[in-house]
């Protein structure tokens, strides 16, 4: 893909963005251990292949028909930039319903690529996730990352390229073929 | 592009991919698990809330106390005040008197010039008090407690029409009540937002003033503390029947408990303190300089003459505590330290320094407050309802603490 006018994080509350986010972009937006820090957007710079292209921390959605002012912040963000890329940050933990989130970002057309944060919390919680067939049948890169400690950061940070706009069909088919 | 599907159908995707691709195994409680549930279960929540709480006030005093009383006060009181009294030229004009203050004060807090109080208060006391505090708050946002508060007082707040989770800005407001308003946004609803917003700039003292507190009037700051504490709560027992419309019901996630990880501590202790310097201290020694303005040109005994009657007979504090209050609307640590200035009974300090926390925000606050109002109602509902509410807090949270004062005997 052509490269994309700014990168966004969007994800649930508490899922890590500003943690990501701090890590990629060498700021130092506010992190804490609960939903809603982030009220506002943050921005920063991210570095790909030379090229300097603006990284912005969202307020954390739960989905994108917005309930609270946070939340409106992140929607409109979102429709505002053309060409966009979006970077969807899962709690492993709390697994589908970040997929719901992540299915409502293809849905709606924005080039997508998934850090499955949080992946050492879910492992200890005997939560298992098969990444590579969760990428071939999302059709977009998925890294699984441990924001805090700083592991993944370089392989999403690698793959960013790569992110992708798959259709919701062919997602659908390729489940249907899957199982 | 954009064929979207509807909830359902999309929940149905969400499993057939997590059948496809998870597999849960079972796994034990951990140790965090079982602390964090004993933190939310009534029986032993509210012991450990309170042991928090305890352990909280005590870090505070002790660390602010340690820099303030151990080091800057023995720094300016012997030697920063003498030097620039004697150094200082133009004794007796306006500019020394503006500057340095009292000629023969003998300590940094009565001297009130921009140099010698205004400095003193910024670096000396507030830096300390805010290095403390926020400490305290960093520690308790990082490591997950602050939702477990939330969950344990949902009970309580709901009484004022409030969700637990409101604890958030609440707790940010003892930090500084700017980001404790933006702190609202994430609260739904507009009701909701406009009942915090009003009772936090009214009611919850920041930190800056707590330093203050705890350096001039340390056995009265705890008392002071809980008679406003309890206006929060009755004031938003009223606001929450005064107020059109609804408060959603409101589900929000409990994290796991962590260890506070050092660095983004560090960050956050650094930002915070950065952003007092860089936007409190100047209001701080401008505020001093506005003050002593005031004074060389007359003008506050103007402004004493005229809302005397108020002051002294509804709340029966003397006409001195003026400047204190013209202080209260830019920085309320000023005004707290302003009022070290002035021969006072133990009742008037206790009363001025409830009416100085009650009656205006500062005007930081009040900015937030109009920004935020903005999108939580209305700028002009927002406004003159907070407006109201401080109005009505003064006369009667402030006068019901006088009429306690005659009925003790000590007003």
């Amino acid at each position: 893909m052509s490269d994309p006018s700014q990168i966004l994080l969007v994800g649930h509350p508490n899922v890590g963005k500003s943690v990501l986010f701090n890590r990629l972009a060498g700021a130092s937006a506010t992190e804490s251990n609960y939903s809603g820090t982030t009220v506002d957007y943050a921005e920063g710079d991210l570095v790909i292949d030379g090229d300097t292209v603006p990284i912005i921390d969202t307020p954390g959605t739960f989905s994108l028909d917005p309930r609270d002012r946070a939340e409106e912040v992140t929607v409109e963000l979102l429709e505002d930039a053309a060409d966009v890329l979006v970077v969807g940050v899962i709690d492993a933990t709390r697994f589908e319903r970040g997929l719901n989130l992540m299915l409502e970002l293809i849905e709606r057309g924005h080039e997508l690529l998934v850090a499955l944060n949080m992946w050492d919390q879910a492992r200890r919680k005997g939560i298992d996730i098969d990444v590579d067939r969760l990428e071939w049948l999302l059709g977009v890169p998925v890294v699984p990352a441990v924001a805090t400690e700083g592991r993944g950061i370089k392989t999403l940070q690698r793959r960013i390229d790569e992110a992708h706009a798959p259709s919701i069909e062919q997602v659908q088919t390729r489940i249907r073929n899957g199982s | 592009m954009d064929s979207q599907l509807d909830p359902a159908a999309r929940w149905n995707l969400v499993d057939e991919i997590a059948d496809q691709t998870v597999e849960y195994e079972t796994a034990e409680a951990s140790v965090a698990d079982e602390i964090g549930q004993l933190m939310v279960s009534p029986w032993t929540g509210f012991p450990f809330a309170i042991a928090v709480l305890y352990g909280m006030w005590g870090f505070f005093g002790a660390v602010a106390g340690f820099f303030t009383d151990g080091y800057f006060v023995p720094l300016f009181d012997r030697y920063w005040l003498p030097w620039l009294q004697e150094t200082f030229p133009l004794e007796g004009t306006w500019v020394y008197f503006v500057l340095v203050g009292d000629p023969a004060a003998t300590n940094s807090f009565e001297a009130f010039g921009m140099l010698t109080s205004g400095l003193f208060i910024a670096v000396g006391v507030v830096v300390p008090a805010l290095l403390a505090l926020y400490f305290i708050l960093s520690v308790l946002e990082d490591s997950g407690y602050i939702p477990r508060l939330a969950v344990l007082l949902d009970t309580f707040f709901h009484r004022i029409g409030l969700h637990g989770f409101a604890v958030v800005p609440m707790v940010l407001s003892f930090g500084c009540n700017v980001p404790g308003v933006e702190a609202t946004r994430s609260l739904e609803g507009e009701k909701q937002r406009f009942i915090m917003m009003t009772l936090l700039s009214v009611f919850i003292p920041c930190g800056a003033q707590l330093g203050v507190m705890l350096s001039l009037i340390p056995q009265y700051t705890g008392f002071i503390l809980l008679y406003l504490i309890a206006g929060f709560f009755v004031f938003g027992a009223v606001l929450n029947r005064v107020v059109s419309g609804s408060i959603p019901e409101f589900i929000v996630d409990i994290p796991p408990l962590r260890w506070p990880r050092p660095r983004p501590l560090g960050q956050k202790l650094a930002m915070r303190t950065r952003g007092f310097l860089t936007t409190g201290l100047p209001f701080v020694l401008v505020g001093v300089g506005v003050m002593n303005v005031l004074y060389v040109t007359d003008l506050m005994s103007v402004i004493g003459m005229a809302v005397q009657p108020v002051l002294t007979g509804w709340l029966g504090v003397p006409a001195d505590t003026v400047p204190a209050l013209v202080a209260g609307f830019m920085r309320k640590d000023l005004a707290v330290a302003q009022l070290s200035a002035i021969a006072l009974t133990p009742y008037e300090t206790v009363m001025s320094v409830i009416m100085i926390s009650l009656y205006f925000p500062c005007v930081a606050t009040f900015v937030m407050l109009i920004k935020e109002g903005r999108n939580s109602g209305g700028l002009t509902r927002v406004l003159l309802g907070s407006l109201a509410t401080l109005i009505a807090a003064l006369f009667i949270w402030g006068g019901l603490f006088h009429l306690l004062g005659i009925v003790m005997g000590v007003a």
